[in-house]
């Protein structure tokens, strides 16, 4: 299916550095034809810049570390961009999980295979 | 599920070395022949770095510690030691740590609750001084913190301060604080760091200052661990590693201010990873030592033995410790642990079980020591050193890989050097590559891992459920800086405050103005801010 034209903006919630999952992360939404725009460590407010600024249609945080943090990052992005779904992968463990899942946000955690992601990432913006 | 097919599968180690079905006298190359008649002890040591082996000197259980406050992490810390630990690691908060900011940046307040999660909050001395409190200084091998490149000094000077108002004499104080460009610059790039010829200053100005007054200090301790946790390879860790030791002892040797066997010495404590390739990491703990002889002497004309027998810290995988059915890494843990003591590592730390899920609870971290235990004193394995040494498979393996670690040290040699291969992302690049290649085969069915890619039925009664830590740091550490700021002597603060910043400028030991600065109760983001306006950003070679 065509993904061109779709934009995913990637962001780091944390400033622990782990830059390992992002960055293999983002190549293979690249590989399958999406443009990423992958802004780091960034703080909820830069999140919102970059997803306005950047006009995204999809927005992929890596979470490192405490799920508030996150979950502050999420409600902002989503106050100015309601319409944008969030995926959130990295450190998340089960209970954190639930909490995002409850929040309408699918996690993938450690161990998620590339072409689940891939996928997420078509049936999110549409294309599937 | 993918259909088990060993028949024709393609069998190689872990970094891709084409392996055989069984080995032979005559696979054995004929220099690794000639090596065989050396004993454990004797150059060129991959046999070992000493003749008793665990016998003479159990290796050292040392684990990974610290969240919340400073008292949580002491609390943390003296519950390994009841449990059998036999060093200590003092983790630093990273967010605050890492960037040498105080809890007030506007980067750290932006992300308060992550505060305390990797480790406890330590802006001055004072907080470094609760971390502290009761541990044993003098006959412990303490971590500092300071893994990062920048905090180092700040962390390094913190410890000996406490130290020294606890009367203990610096000379007599045993410990390392890290200070490692594979963490810094390739494993977990942080948002702001000083650029690497800094951070080779710093390094230096470390090995001088102890070379001066901690003579029992490990001053610097290159971590190949965190390169191959982030794609590089065993061959690829071994050749980098030591590309980064070429950097500090010629950097040394560029001064001529202190004996380049001591700085030897100083870069002689290293760390590296064990991952599951079982007899390929046990091969590489005897190639790293093989190398680490064979570069003193050919580079550096120095033979002495207490310098080349390079002594080796190994941690257990994180990567490879999974999120699903976490209670199988138990099973991985003793894997690597088994690998790490058949290659005759001197130190040791397992990931916890929970490693994919959050920091170590304290059963996690009970199980790491446990699984330590467990072998060091069920398993016969301290009784015999170098139990591998002779084995046809294995000394072709600990030959091949010190070929390959040496084309890969040359080809880092040809991109400039390790500093250079850092700031152009030629490293970055390889570790990627592998990364990527990693999944690949995870999704072609090449590589497997129970529980994730395989067998992903997981009926543990057990829930596991991440650890995380307490939810005051922040709140008590920002009340602890504006209590430090409110009741130090100010005057002797700004003073030594503004030496420092002269030190910084002047290209002079930065270690004695560190030192007093500590005295002085100057705080970590005032130290970070000096930094910053006088080495500038790190210009990151990728995107992070």
């Amino acid at each position: 299916m065509d993904t061109a034209g779709k934009r995913i903006l990637m962001a780091k919630t944390g400033l622990d550095g782990h830059w390992r999952g992002p960055t293999v992360v983002a190549k293979a939404l690249r590989d399958a034809g999406f443009e990423v725009i992958m802004i780091g460590m960034a703080r909820p407010e830069e999140m919102v810049q970059a997803s306005v600024d950047e006009d995204v249609d999809l927005v992929g945080l890596n979470i490192g570390g405490h799920i508030d943090v996150a979950v502050r990052a999420i409600n902002m992005v989503r106050e100015s961009r309601p319409e944008v779904p969030i995926f959130v992968g990295g450190v998340v463990p089960p209970h954190a999980k639930r909490k995002l899942e409850a929040l309408g946000v699918e996690v993938y955690p450690p161990g998620s295979q590339l072409p689940d992601i891939v996928a997420a990432a078509r049936r999110l913006t549409g294309l599937a | 599920m993918n259909a088990k097919n060993n028949k024709d599968r393609v069998w190689k180690s872990a970094s891709g070395l084409p392996l055989q079905k069984f080995y032979s006298e005559d696979d054995i190359p004929q220099e690794q022949r000639q090596r065989l008649a050396s004993d454990p002890g004797m150059a060129p040591f991959h046999r070992g770095a000493h003749p008793g082996g665990y016998r003479t000197k159990p290796w050292r259980i040392f684990q990974l510690s610290g969240f919340g406050k400073p008292e949580d992490e002491n609390e943390r810390i003296r519950f390994l030691l009841e449990q059998g630990e036999t060093g200590f690691i003092m983790e630093h908060d990273r967010n605050t740590g890492d960037h040498c900011y105080n809890v007030d940046h506007p980067d750290v307040v932006a992300r308060r609750e992550d505060v305390g999660l990797t480790g406890a909050v330590m802006q001055s001395v004072r907080d470094i001084d609760i971390c502290m409190k009761d541990l044993p200084l003098e006959t412990s091998f303490g971590h500092a913190g300071g893994a990062v490149v920048q905090h180092a000094p700040f962390a390094l000077a913190g410890y000996w301060t406490v130290a020294r108002h606890r009367g203990i004499d610096l000379a007599r104080l045993p410990g390392t604080g890290q200070s490692d460009f594979f963490l810094t610059y390739l494993g977990c790039v942080t948002k702001q760091q000083i650029p690497t010829a800094a951070g080779l200053r710093f390094n230096a100005d470390i090995m001088e200052f102890c070379d001066k007054h901690l003579p029992r200090w490990v001053p610097v301790s290159i971590a190949g661990y965190n390169g191959a946790d982030t794609g590089l390879n065993a061959y690829q860790e071994l050749g980098a590693l030591f590309a980064n030791s070429v950097e500090y002892l010629d950097e040394i040797k560029r001064r001529k201010t202190m004996p380049l066997e001591n700085a030897a010495r100083a870069c002689s404590g290293v760390n590296f990873r064990a991952s599951m390739d079982l007899f390929e990491e046990a091969s590489k703990m005897r190639a790293a030592r093989l190398m680490w002889q064979q570069l003193l002497e050919r580079r550096y004309g120095i033979t002495n033995p207490k310098v080349a027998n390079l002594r080796i810290h190994c941690v257990t995988a994180g990567s490879r410790m999974t999120y699903q059915q976490p209670l199988n890494n138990i099973v991985r843990g003793t894997v690597m642990a088994l690998a790490a003591a058949l290659g005759g590592v001197q130190s040791m730390g397992v990931s916890g079980y929970d490693e994919a899920l959050s920091i170590p609870s304290e059963h996690a971290h009970q199980m790491s020591v446990r699984i330590q235990q467990i072998l060091q004193e069920e398993t016969n394995i301290e009784a015999v050193t170098d139990p591998l040494g002779g084995s046809f498979y294995v000394e072709t393996l600990t030959a091949e890989l010190v070929e390959r670690a040496w084309e890969f040290f040359d080809e880092i040699q040809e991109q400039g050097g390790f500093l250079a291969t850092l700031d152009s992302g030629w490293l970055h690049e390889r570790a990627a590559e592998n990364q990527s290649e990693d999944f690949r085969q995870q999704e072609s069915g090449e590589q497997v891992i129970i529980g994730v890619t395989d067998h992903k039925d997981d009926i543990s009664p057990f829930e596991v459920d991440g650890f995380m830590g307490v939810d005051d740091a922040y709140d008590v550490a920002l009340e602890r800086l504006h209590e430090v700021r409110r009741t130090r002597y100010e005057a002797g603060a700004s003073r030594a405050l503004k030496e420092l910043e002269t030190v910084c400028r002047d290209g002079s030991n930065i270690m004695p103005a560190m030192m007093d600065a500590l005295e002085a109760e100057v705080t970590l983001g005032e130290i970070g801010d000096i930094y910053r306006s006088v080495f500038g950003d790190w210009a990151t070679p990728i995107q992070t």
